[in-house]
């Protein structure tokens, strides 16, 4: 893992980010469809969107930061003994969750219909609560996009932590740096109404990527199960020594050690694809498994999803409930 | 013909001298329970039901005639350590190079012609057996000594394991031991026995005999409170080198004078610390600092123990032999590089030049002896007995350079060679080689070489026989530190009377008597034992079916993937369609 940029992390930041530009774009295309006539109140109702927003991001990377932080220090001091236990079970949580994630992102035909949805009947349960204060009322848009992000960027930070576990450092910053602007533009391409189609066949794109990703996490992880035994068997590091379980062995090459800081290009190959110079029966059967299961997964969800869209009811957007709760705030402001 | 015609008159030189008797010991080689650090009561390999086996001595010119019967569940072999066995390789003892082992419950004559003097040692030279405790000084003393001396010692180091060798042996090479990490002794012992004291009357000059019997520890000698004096160095008596501390690997010897203290207020501790370099890791409970006791007054008390800051000194430049040999250029050189790595069987195995040792199907002195003239042929011999070639009276020189994180011990069997030259690093015959500047270099028949440095040796190949040179870590010889020096394959046939017993002790064991390496005849190989070689550094076809059918099933799921958004792709088309069409509309409209 010595290659400065991060993939995992990378796609995970873009994934949160662009899903928190998709909720600020519904928000405000809300507002523009119902506040028509008063520019100073819809400039102002944008802002609460944008504060929200930014507030919600920041609350979210500085909880998920210090989390980060004390959790890999702590961690990496408490587990060194069974470091490679710890680097395996976190690389299967980190491959379950990507795997999730990459096949949620696929089955949302229309991300935008998906949190219309959402957001109008979240809007519908705040106003169904009861003794909702005038406060809340007031900032009803500034709090609803502050939670929803706020919730999507510590499920982001968890992730990242889970990842960051085995990864070095320095190849966190700019992969998540370059994570969040990517997500932020394709944001503000859906705001902008753009492209849709090359959009969606990006989306379609970084799923795949996503899930090529998972499986070499799924053989990472394997094989830290696997030099866990084989440390305990031998009585000591021995990834140093690169030393290796002979017993099912497949191959174990000179080159191309993703450990070795001069193999940039194996590092490389090891954070996007899994790659290692060593293969065990164990991790080529789990990277070919994993593959079965995500197709069986794909193709179980593609005849679900026929037969829902047979017996279909489009997402169900309560315009009028969303148009008269904005009103609601846009009054209680004035 | 004028050679062997040396060599025989030599010979009867030897047994001509009146003075000489034979001296005969009879060993029967059985197994004891025995204690000897008082830690651990376990079985050992002893002599006539003694354990420790009482050393041997005799005087240069003697015939000693050892009767061996094997009383054991095991074959065996002796080897004296150092004696020359000039006209009498079939009687050196290691097993399968020059002799088939002694069969279990059969008996066998070494009659050795002794023809030097100094502090020997005999030991078991098959499967490790003496570190089970097969070993015991052997001490030769000249008619008359060098230096004076009222009466001597011999101070035998050795480390000592609770376990059996053989179930250590399996631990050691094994795949789960991939850094090769030798078997690390529960404690050092001196002379075998729990507590060791020696004598000394005040005025009075000891010579001590110091040998290390171990199967790996190097010790540090020192003696509180006296000062000695080095006087020989494994059969080479030396000119006085006073030093305060020494150190002595495996299978090394070396002499000292001592001359006792005026008063007997005190008592004093001999110390043989145990250098941790050598062990992979050191124990808690494993105390290094080994010591017996110079007794002056049973009731005296012990004097303070000191330590020692361990002088390292240069044995091939400081000490001068006293009969002065010159160095003679060489006519052959052959280098030695001395590694280990993980070869295609898993286990980290020891090699000279990329080649393991592996024992031949036949002793390769039989090999000699029943193959004509092919027994100049190498090919004979097999690849992994690593045989070398050397016609009589070359002057061979030899550059060991130690490629290893480790410190070794070498071993020339039926020689002492002089020590000529000691470098750093690895030695690779771009430049001239750095020899000391010396006309009469140490001789002696160990050579310590330290890690990732070289060592430089000579001897002249007037001795007939097939002569082992090797490690004497016993790990590491029975990792495959070895090749094989056939000496005048050809003046052997002539020279050599090997008994008949020896042929029929190996079809005893069911081993082939003569032939070549694999049994057979002529060049003919096949069934030769084989040993492991490197491991392959790329795929093999397994690893490239193994990567296509991993790509495979990426590319598999990959398809499903743009598969399953194939609806919404066309969804989506359609309704860009519908829009574009729309506007398309609207623009009309307007």
């Amino acid at each position: 893992m010595g290659s400065v940029f991060s993939a995992p992390i990378f796609f995970i930041m873009f994934r949160e980010t662009t899903e928190a530009a998709i909720i600020v774009s519904v928000l405000l295309s809300f507002i523009s469809q119902v506040i028509i006539d008063d520019p100073a109140l819809y400039r102002r109702l944008r802002w609460h969107v944008w504060i929200g927003v930014l507030i919600g991001l920041i609350i979210s990377l500085i909880i998920g930061g210090a989390f980060i932080a004390v959790w890999n220090s702590v961690a990496k001091n408490v587990f060194q003994t069974s470091e490679e236990l710890w680097e395996g079970s976190f690389a299967l949580i980190a491959c379950v969750m990507i795997t999730v994630m990459a096949l949620a992102m696929l089955k949302s035909q229309d991300m935008q219909e998906k949190w219309r949805g959402k957001l109008s009947q979240s809007m519908d349960n705040m106003d169904n609560k009861k003794g909702v204060g005038k406060f809340t009322r007031k900032y009803a848009l500034l709090i609803l996009p502050m939670i929803t992000v706020l919730r999507e960027g510590l499920e982001a930070m968890i992730f990242v932590g889970g990842v960051t576990f085995e990864e070095e450092p320095k190849a966190i910053p700019l992969a998540a740096i370059c994570g969040l602007l990517a997500g932020a533009l394709v944001g503000f391409i859906i705001y902008r109404g753009g492209n849709r189609l090359a959009l969606h066949r990006f989306f379609v794109f970084s799923t795949c990527f996503l899930l090529v990703i998972a499986a070499g996490l799924f053989a990472k992880a394997i094989n830290a199960y696997e030099m866990d035994k084989w440390n305990k068997i031998v009585g000591g590091d021995a990834d140093d020594a690169g030393s290796y379980d002979p017993r099912g062995n497949v191959w174990a090459l000179s080159y191309g050690n993703p450990n070795d800081p001069n193999a940039g290009f194996a590092a490389f190959c090891n954070s996007v694809v899994g790659w290692n110079n060593i293969a065990s029966v164990g991790t080529i059967v789990g990277y070919i498994v994993y593959w079965f299961v995500v197709i069986a997964s794909v193709i179980f969800l593609k005849f679900k999803n026929r037969r829902a869209r047979a017996n279909a009811t489009p997402v169900h957007v309560d315009e009028k409930a969303a148009t008269a709760h904005i009103e609601k705030t846009a009054a209680a402001l004035a | 013909m004028l050679f062997t015609t040396k060599v025989l008159a030599a010979f009867a030189l030897t047994s001509a001298v009146a003075q000489a008797a034979i001296v005969t010991y009879n060993w029967n080689i059985t197994y004891v329970m025995a204690n000897p650090d008082g830690l651990f009561e376990r079985r050992v390999i002893g002599v006539n039901g003694v354990f420790p086996p009482p050393p041997i001595e005799v005087t240069v010119n003697d015939t000693l005639v050892i009767n061996v019967i094997n009383q054991i569940d095991q074959p065996t072999s002796l080897h004296c350590h150092g004696l020359f066995q000039t006209g009498n390789n079939q009687m050196d003892g290691p097993s399968m190079v020059t002799q088939c082992p002694i069969p279990p419950g059969a008996n066998f004559t070494y009659t050795i012609p002794i023809e030097q003097h100094g502090t020997y040692w005999i030991h078991g030279h098959h499967q490790g057996q003496y570190v089970d405790g097969l070993r015991a000084p052997l001490i030769i003393h000249n008619i008359n000594e060098t230096y004076q001396y009222d009466a001597e010692y011999t101070i035998a180091f050795a480390d000592w394991y609770h376990d059996q060798h053989s179930v250590l042996l399996d631990q050691y090479l094994s795949i789960f031991n991939p850094s090769g990490a030798e078997p690390i002794p529960k404690s050092g012992l001196i002379n075998q026995i729990p507590s060791a004291t020696f004598n000394f009357v005040p005025g009075k000059t000891y010579r001590l005999r110091i040998i290390n019997m171990s199967a790996l520890a190097m010790f540090w000698f020192h003696i509180d409170g006296h000062e000695f004096e080095i006087i020989e160095v494994e059969g080479t008596d030396v000119e006085k080198y006073s030093t305060t501390a020494f150190h002595i690997s495996a299978a090394q010897r070396y002499s000292v004078l001592v001359t006792a203290r005026n008063d007997t207020s005190y008592n004093y501790v001999i110390h043989g610390d145990m250098d941790p370099m050598m062990f992979d890791s050191v124990p808690d409970d494993l105390v290094l600092n080994v010591t017996g006791t110079i007794v002056y007054n049973e009731a005296s008390p012990l004097a303070p123990i000191e330590t020692s800051d361990w002088p390292d000194f240069d044995d091939g430049s400081a000490l001068v032999p006293v009969v002065a040999q010159d160095v003679t250029p060489q006519t052959v050189s052959y280098t030695l590089d001395a590694a280990f790595s993980i070869l295609n069987d898993y286990i980290n195995k020891a090699t000279f030049n990329d080649i393991t040792y592996v024992m031949p199907k036949v002793p390769t002195l039989h090999t000699v002896m029943s193959m004509g003239n092919l027994s100049s042929n190498p090919e004979v011999y097999g690849k992994f007995t690593h045989p070398y070639i050397l016609n009589y009276n070359d002057e061979v020189e030899i550059i060991i350079n130690n490629a290893d994180a480790g410190n070794h011990p070498f071993h020339l069997h039926g020689h002492v060679f002089q020590v000529v030259g000691r470098g750093d690093g690895y030695y690779d015959g771009s430049t001239p080689y750095t020899y000391y500047n010396t006309t009469n270099p140490l001789r002696r028949d160990m050579i310590y070489v330290p890690s990732l440095t070289n060592a430089a040796i000579r001897f002249k190949a007037n001795n007939p026989g097939v002569w082992f040179f090797h490690c004497h870590i016993e790990w590491h010889l029975q990792a495959g530190l070895a090749v094989t020096f056939i000496e005048a394959p050809d003046v052997m046939q002539k020279v050599l009377t090997i008994d008949p017993s020896h042929y029929e002790q190996c079809e005893a064991l069911g081993i082939p008597a003569k032939g070549n390496a694999a049994g057979n005849e002529g060049l003919d190989m096949t069934g030769a034992n084989v040993g492991p070689t490197d491991l392959p550094t790329g795929f093999t076809a397994k690893g490239i079916v193994a990567l296509v059918f991993t790509i495979i099933a990426a590319i598999l799921g990959l398809i499903v993937v743009v598969w399953y958004a194939g609806d919404d792709t066309k969804a989506i088309e359609e309704q860009v369609k519908k829009i574009k069409a729309k506007r398309a509309l609207e623009g009309d409209a307007q």
